[in-house]
């Protein structure tokens, strides 16, 4: 700097330079005055630089932060250092029109500005200059991505709270779906068929005792028998004998009453089987026997099936399997009332297939109908909530929606193939253990 | 804590030089604020990478702090970390005339503006006894309330270590408190070095 004076050709270059800079430049000494203003301020202040020479700045801008200015200004003569405004704290120091007048925007220019300590050969700091940077349209595309991320974290949150919905109201349909089904079937057989069940039980016990009563007396009369004198009576009483088979009518009887029992016995276990499927609140993980679950399921739904189709069970040997048993009863019982519907009834009984088998970990089960069969378009929809086949009033569109949520909660799949007037085949994969997190 | 980065002779001369350039910083900053300050010895050391968010942390204590960096450039290159203790700062408003109702953007303001006065002076003080030409950029926020030991976080660090100069200022009769942690990235050190060198040679 003080090695050889600039040439006034360089001086002039340089006084072109500051004027015409596309930004603004201004100096003001330690008591204010104005030492320098060049074009840009003149143009966006619409103070000339000849009216703001020798001036002092507050007197020309009296909205000027004039305390806060002060020290900032008296930091950099003080220190030699730079001080800074940023537009995002401070948005202007001089309120300037922004560069859109007409297209619209902010309110006023925004402005970075950097005070700048001018040292005099001796080394002290006799002025400060302020160089203003427009950072107008910085600030608009800025607040442009404020508001586009506020809208989009409004939006997040509102998906969120939707997700959060959906699920509640997910678990309500499948709560709302096993009350449908399985609520109205159970607690109606199991009433129903539990009162007379009851009382032909009780009868079957007294009848049992009054049977073996008679055949007690009967017996008592065999050896009586020879002494009868009378050959009318004798002859009667043999005759009647042989025509009733005596013999076999006293073997029989209790075997009669042994199988009565006995079928009593099976219907008990449905009305159990029944509640068994129906205990809604049983949502722990247990290991269970799937071919026993199936067949308890067939049981409920038997009333639905026995008219219109024989069933074939091609069952394998099954593993223990982890799953809450009571959800895949409806899972399976799903599977065979839509089997049992898809069946055309004018050609008849149909068939439908239960089998099950074993693969590595995993374990499956497959109900396999000669019904109608599905379309493309019906097999590509079947999982979506509330899509139906059926009649109005008929099916709720959910069953299989839940079925395939319960089949994913096991951490498992479902395997459909169709062939239109063939039939259907649903043939549902489960590990036979869960993973670490779902175990427990 | 080894300090293989720069001899013993540099550490001393680099040492003293923080010294006298604190004693003239102070005399300044007391000058642009009104009031004295009360500034600590400088501490000089090494650290990891790694370990320079937990050293801020230290420094800061337990509580929550704010943190403003700001770069310098030319002959000595690196950056300056001013952290200061939860709301001290704004107990500083009346000294650089900010009004009394602070809103969030002005404490913010003042948080940068004081940085700016203390790391200009500091490190401007320490710059010219070295007869390094240095410059400074405009200071920005690093950190705003939060839990000290999250002011910076390890994976923003691009240095391997650094040369850490660690200042505490305090105000008479004030609660403000803060640290000025000056940092050196490992190959900006080589320039350290070499002024410093100088620096002894002129002695």
């Amino acid at each position: 700097m003080n090695s050889s004076a600039p040439s006034a050709a360089s001086v002039a270059l340089l006084q072109s330079l500051v004027e015409r800079i596309d930004v603004g430049i201004f100096a003001v000494d330690r008591a204010g005055s104005v030492a320098l203003w060049n074009r840009f301020m003149a143009v966006h202040s619409g103070k000339s630089s000849a009216n703001m020479l020798g001036q002092n700045l507050f007197a020309m801008f009296p909205e000027l932060p004039r305390p806060w200015l002060e020290k900032k200004l008296e930091s950099v003569f003080v220190l030699g250092n730079n001080a800074f405004t940023l537009w995002e704290l401070r948005p202007y120091l001089f309120r300037f029109p922004h560069n859109r007048p007409l297209t619209g925007g902010l309110d006023a220019m925004r402005q970075n500005v950097t005070f700048l300590p001018l040292r005099t050969s001796g080394g002290e700091v006799t002025l400060v200059c302020g160089t203003i940077f427009d950072y107008t349209d910085t600030a608009m595309a800025q607040l442009g991505l404020h508001d586009a991320i506020a809208a989009l974290n409004q939006e997040k949150d509102a998906q969120r709270q939707l997700i959060a919905k959906l699920e509640t109201a997910q678990n309500q349909l499948l709560q709302s779906e096993k009350m449908a089904s399985i609520g109205q079937l159970a607690a109606g057989i199991a009433h129903e068929i539990n009162n007379p069940v009851g009382f032909v039980n009780s009868n079957l016990q007294t009848l049992k005792k009054y049977c073996e009563q008679m055949l007690k007396l009967i017996a008592a009369y065999q050896p009586a028998e020879a002494r009868i004198d009378d050959p009318e009576i004798l002859a009667e009483i043999t005759a009647i004998k042989r025509a009733l088979d005596l013999d076999f009518l006293q073997e029989d009887l209790p075997d009669l009453i042994k199988e009565s029992e006995d079928g009593l016995f099976r219907i008990k276990k449905i009305v159990e089987d029944l509640k068994d499927f129906s205990h809604v609140d049983e949502a722990d993980w247990q290991h269970a026997d799937l071919n026993a679950g199936l067949d308890s399921t067939l049981n409920v739904v038997w009333n639905e099936v026995k008219y219109k189709a024989t069933v074939d069970k091609n069952y394998g040997q099954l593993p223990a399997v982890e799953c809450l048993a009571a959800q895949l009863n409806q899972v399976f019982m799903n599977l065979i009332v839509n089997a049992v519907q898809s069946l055309d009834e004018s050609r008849g009984m149909g068939t439908i297939t239960l089998s099950t088998g074993h693969q590595d970990d995993m374990v499956w089960v497959e109900v396999k109908d000669t019904g109608q069969g599905m379309s493309e378009d019906v097999q590509k929809r079947i999982f979506e909530p509330f899509f139906t086949t059926k009649p109005v009033g008929k099916g709720t569109g959910l069953g299989m929606s839940v079925s395939y949520n319960i089949v994913q909660k096991h951490h498992g799949r479902i395997e459909l193939a169709s062939v239109i007037g063939e039939g259907t085949r649903f043939r549902i994969w489960l590990p036979v253990k869960q993973g670490e997190p779902a175990a427990q | 804590m080894s300090m293989e980065i720069i001899n013993s002779d540099q550490r001393d001369a680099l040492q003293e030089i923080a010294n006298i350039g604190m004693g003239q910083a102070g005399a300044s900053i007391a000058q642009v604020l009104g009031t004295f300050v009360e500034l600590s010895v400088p501490q000089i050391r090494a650290v990891d990478a790694a370990e320079i968010p937990a050293t801020l942390a230290a420094l800061a204590g337990d509580g929550v702090a704010s943190a403003v960096r700001q770069a310098f450039l030319g002959e000595l290159r690196g950056e300056a970390i001013v952290i200061f203790a939860e709301h001290s700062a704004s107990d500083l408003a009346d000294l650089l005339s900010y009004g009394d109702a602070l809103d969030a953007p002005a404490s913010r303001e003042l948080l940068l503006d004081i940085s700016n006065v203390l790391v200009g002076a500091c490190l401007g003080g320490i710059a010219e006894l070295l007869r390094a030409e240095i410059g400074f950029s405009a200071p920005s926020l690093l950190a705003d309330q939060v839990a000290t030991s999250k002011l910076l976080q390890a994976d923003a660090i691009a240095a391997r270590c650094a040369l850490l100069v660690e200042v505490r200022f305090g105000l008479e009769k004030r609660v403000f408190r803060c640290h000025l942690v000056m940092l050196m990235p490992e190959d900006a050190i080589t320039a350290l070095r070499l002024a410093l060198d100088r620096f002894i040679e002129e002695l």
